[in-house]
């Protein structure tokens, strides 16, 4: 991953725009919106991971949208433009293909999003949001994190060795692996429960359990954040109020029907673009930005 | 006034007849460095956790624990949380979270203080121990040395007064080790922090201590400065742990100021035997070319773990003569372990073989390879373990074959326990055992595959000098039987005293190869204390015993 920008914004910032931008992707179905969130989702991906986008793009986006541009138009009749008749009888219609290619396109967008939430929300970001709530959950969370990869890593050396004895669940027949997995698992258990013990007492002795204790984070809500939420709350009242008065809407069943494009509809288009597009714009400036500076140097 | 008063105590854990503590009677005063030594089981730790309260023991107690004159169980548990700092033995167990910053701040955070106090506190012990280079980091890409150093760091954010570590060395290699210890050092220096320590790695803490307590079967025999110390223990079981210039002083006689470190046991060595110089000095040559049989072959060895990544075994030979104890030296992350698991054929070599008794590795079966052929003692010995009794896990080897007892399998375990002197642990949990009792428990294990062929990482691991004393045994009854053994250590003292031929291991290949004595007086800086220390006037001395007897052989003509 490379340094990105706008995952150094507080996790409040990163956390609301994912829920702005995902619920908008997932229940706005206007042509306009659903391009601008697929465009916005998939260039923050690439520019996140690079040709590792196009490959996720291949193998999983494309499916997704085939299949859903192709199973819509096959179960769902509505719509009056007729096109021909299917070999059972049912009616193929023009507003069925176009809704199904729309919500493939709804798919893909959300996916993407998906995936760059992934990248930036990272666990401790999820854990100081939620942490703050309910601060027991934050640290269970916390040492449920430690303790995972510590559990694989010593099931890992305990099959190693056992290997070394001819006891691992690669040696023997099946019977044999079976019941050498088995052996592993349980002695799992004992190592968990063991080294727990030895965490309690360290716990213990750092004081856990007084009153009073405080959650440290290292994350502070600076002037920059203030404005990103500022910016975040106009564009997204700006767009909620354009759907609320519906100045921008569209209907696919039973014909297709769109708002007329007057000034306030392109307004709301704009708010909406920015938004998809807002994490790039913050990177690109930045970029363009590190670039002045080194030719100033 | 005293940091801690201990006054007469006793303490006798429920169940049991004789007391772990007796009569123990001593204090602490404030900025000092004092460091507990004694044999494993001698009630070291249970000593250790009565210094605060959260952490003692269920039991008799008799007898008073007085902290900055107060009776420590009147402290309260907030002000024992952040004065009374303790850092165990597993650098993994004392991690509870997951990320570096978090764990730092995870005491301070429980003690109540506002965001600016923390953020203040974890930024100060994050310069301190030069941690802000990872400070963003998962807990789990650290390695052993920086988990301990990030442990000691967490505490030391409480900002106590007295550190009390418990053996925090045992599982960190040398080098980690050394540098974790003149952390501790530099604490005790320039903070005045008070360090209790148990440790047995005297070697080093010895000349750092201001007080030296040792223990007995409960009981305290010593409390003095390092030197008295040095000098009184003379004829005792606990000797072999001290440091080597203590050693060959007490050998020979005890003339002069008893030396610490190797300076200044040079300096001892010069003013009492300087005048018997015997500069005979024997070169390291290359394996002379002799017909022997050979069970363990590498020929040009090249390992990587992944297509695209760093050669970890670079163009390796060696060759291990039958019935040897060949130890493989050298630093960290340089290929040790993964050679074993080559030789062990884990893994599998892209360029070059490896022969086992002549055979090729990859052409062995499993079947074979693992019945009456190769043992593997991984580094961690807890890992062979399944059972619930070390009993029921030396069963476990035959469980494949029948499940009924047979006859001839008992006696070999009878054999095998015997060898290895575990008869009075076979009904204890193998996870209850100490380091040492697990490494013997785990080697019957393997040896019940009576394997012609011994593969070690790394045995001395955590071991005390008695340990060590008693594995050198085992090894010496083993290598009668004709079983070769591999071993892979860091543990230079040992290799020197019962090794035959020592490799050295550097950057995925062997360096060079000879017999013990040879391969250590050849080496300036990677030898023993004894032969640092002795190299100018007994250039072939290696061992602590070798000094001692060449200052007796020179001074008897006198």
């Amino acid at each position: 991953m490379r340094q990105d920008t706008f995952s150094t914004f507080h996790p409040v910032n990163n956390f609301l725009y994912f829920v702005l931008v995902i619920g908008c992707s997932m229940f706005l179905m206007h042509p306009v919106f659903l391009g601008l969130s697929c465009l916005g989702g998939m260039a923050y991906y690439i520019y996140l991971k690079h040709w590792k986008a196009l490959k996720t793009a291949l193998w999983l986006m494309l499916p997704v949208f085939l299949i859903s541009a192709a199973v819509n138009p096959l179960f769902n009749h509505q719509g009056i433009t007729l096109i021909l008749y299917l070999k059972n009888g049912n009616p193929l219609t023009l507003e069925s293909i176009l809704y199904g290619l729309a919500a493939g396109v709804m798919l893909v967008s959300v996916l993407n999003w998906f995936s760059c939430y992934q990248v930036v929300m990272t666990s401790d970001k999820f854990i100081y949001l939620f942490g703050k709530a309910i601060p027991a959950v934050s640290l269970i969370l916390s040492m449920v994190l430690r303790f995972v990869p510590r559990f694989k890593n010593q099931i890992e050396k305990i099959s190693d060795s056992q290997k070394c004895i001819g006891r691992d669940v690669t040696n023997g027949n099946v019977l044999a692996r079976a019941k050498h997995g088995m052996k592993i698992l349980s002695v799992m258990t004992t190592w968990a429960l063991e080294n727990s013990v030895e965490t309690a007492d360290s716990m213990k002795s750092r004081g856990y359990g007084l009153r009073g204790r405080n959650n440290f984070s290292i994350y502070r809500f600076d002037t920059r954040d203030k404005l990103f939420l500022g910016i975040l709350l106009l564009l997204g009242g700006n767009i909620f109020a354009g759907i609320l008065t519906k100045r921008v809407h569209f209907l696919y069943y039973p014909m297709l029907r769109m708002n007329t494009n007057t000034l306030w509809a392109m307004l709301v288009y704009v708010c909406y673009g920015i938004l998809c597009f807002l994490p790039i714009i913050i990177d690109v400036t930045e970029d363009i930005k590190w670039h002045y500076m080194k030719s100033k140097i | 006034m005293a940091l801690y008063e201990i006054k007469n105590l006793n303490f006798t854990y429920p169940d049991t007849e004789r007391p772990a503590i007796q009569n123990l009677n001593f204090s602490i005063e404030p900025g000092e460095f004092v460091v507990i030594c004694g044999k494993s089981g001698c009630g070291k730790t249970t000593l250790l956790r009565h210094f605060k309260t959260v952490l003692s023991p269920y039991g008799k107690r008799e007898g008073e624990i007085l902290f900055e004159g107060e009776k420590l169980e009147e402290v309260s548990v907030r002000r024992q949380s952040a004065q009374i700092g303790y850092v165990l033995q597993s650098p993994d167990n004392q991690i509870v979270t997951d990320k570096v910053w978090h764990e730092l701040a995870f005491g301070v955070e429980n003690l109540g203080y506002d965001q600016q106090t923390i953020r203040l506190r974890v930024a100060e012990m994050a310069s301190f121990f030069g941690i802000q280079n990872w400070f963003d980091k998962n807990v789990e890409e650290l390695s052993g040395g920086q988990k301990q150093l990030l442990n000691l760091a967490s505490v030391m954010a409480m900002q106590p007064k007295v550190l009390v570590l418990d053996e925090p060395t045992s599982q960190l290699d040398p080098i980690a080790a050394g540098e974790f210890l003149s952390t501790i050092r530099k604490i005790n220096l320039d903070l005045g922090v008070t360090v209790i320590l148990i440790e047995h790695r005297l070697e080093e803490v010895f000349p750092m201590a201001d007080q030296v307590l040792v223990l007995e079967e409960g009981k305290q025999i010593y409390f003095d400065t390092p030197r008295m110390v040095g000098k009184d223990l003379a004829d005792n079981d606990l000797f072999l742990a001290m440091p080597s210039p203590v050693q060959i002083y007490n050998g020979t006689g005890q003339e002069g100021v008893c030396p610490l470190t190797v300076c200044e046991g040079r300096n001892w060595l010069e003013q009492h035997y300087g005048s018997c110089k015997n500069m005979q000095h024997r070169e390291c040559f290359r394996h002379r070319k002799q017909e022997r049989d050979y069970v363990v072959e590498a020929k040009e060895v090249w390992f990587r773990y992944e297509k695209d990544g760093r050669d970890i075994v670079k163009d390796l030979s060696l060759q291990v003569p039958k019935g040897e104890l060949f130890c493989i030296l050298g630093g960290n992350g340089t290929g040790k372990s993964t050679t074993l698991s080559l030789l062990s054929g884990i893994h599998r070599p892209y360029r070059g073989k490896i022969l086992l008794k002549g055979k090729e590795i990859r052409k062995i079966r499993d079947k074979e390879l693992f019945h009456r052929f190769l043992g593997v003692l991984p580094q961690n010995p807890q890992t062979l373990f399944v059972g619930n009794t070390v009993e029921e896990d030396l069963w476990e080897m035959f469980s494949e074959r029948s499940p009924i007892r047979r006859k001839e399998d008992r006696e070999k375990i009878e054999k095998v326990v015997g060898d290895t002197q575990i008869g009075h642990l076979l009904h204890m949990h193998p996870y209850d055992l100490s380091g040492g009792e697990q490494q013997r428990a785990a080697l019957a294990k393997v040896l019940l595959l009576e394997p012609e062929i011994l593969l070690l990482d790394e045995p001395t691991k955590g071991l005390d000098g008695f340990y060590k004393s008693r594995l050198a045994e085992i090894f010496q009854k083993l290598k009668e039987q004709g079983i070769t053994i591999v071993m892979v250590s860091h543990d230079i003292e040992f290799c020197a005293a019962y090794g035959d031929t020592c490799a050295m291991f550097f950057d995925g290949g062997i360096v060079t190869a000879c017999a013990a004595k040879e391969f250590f007086t050849g080496n300036s800086f990677y030898t023993t204390a004894a032969n640092r220390m002795a190299r100018q006037i007994f250039p072939d001395a290696v061992t602590v015993k070798d000094v001692i007897e060449a200052c007796q052989r020179s001074r008897q003509p006198e």
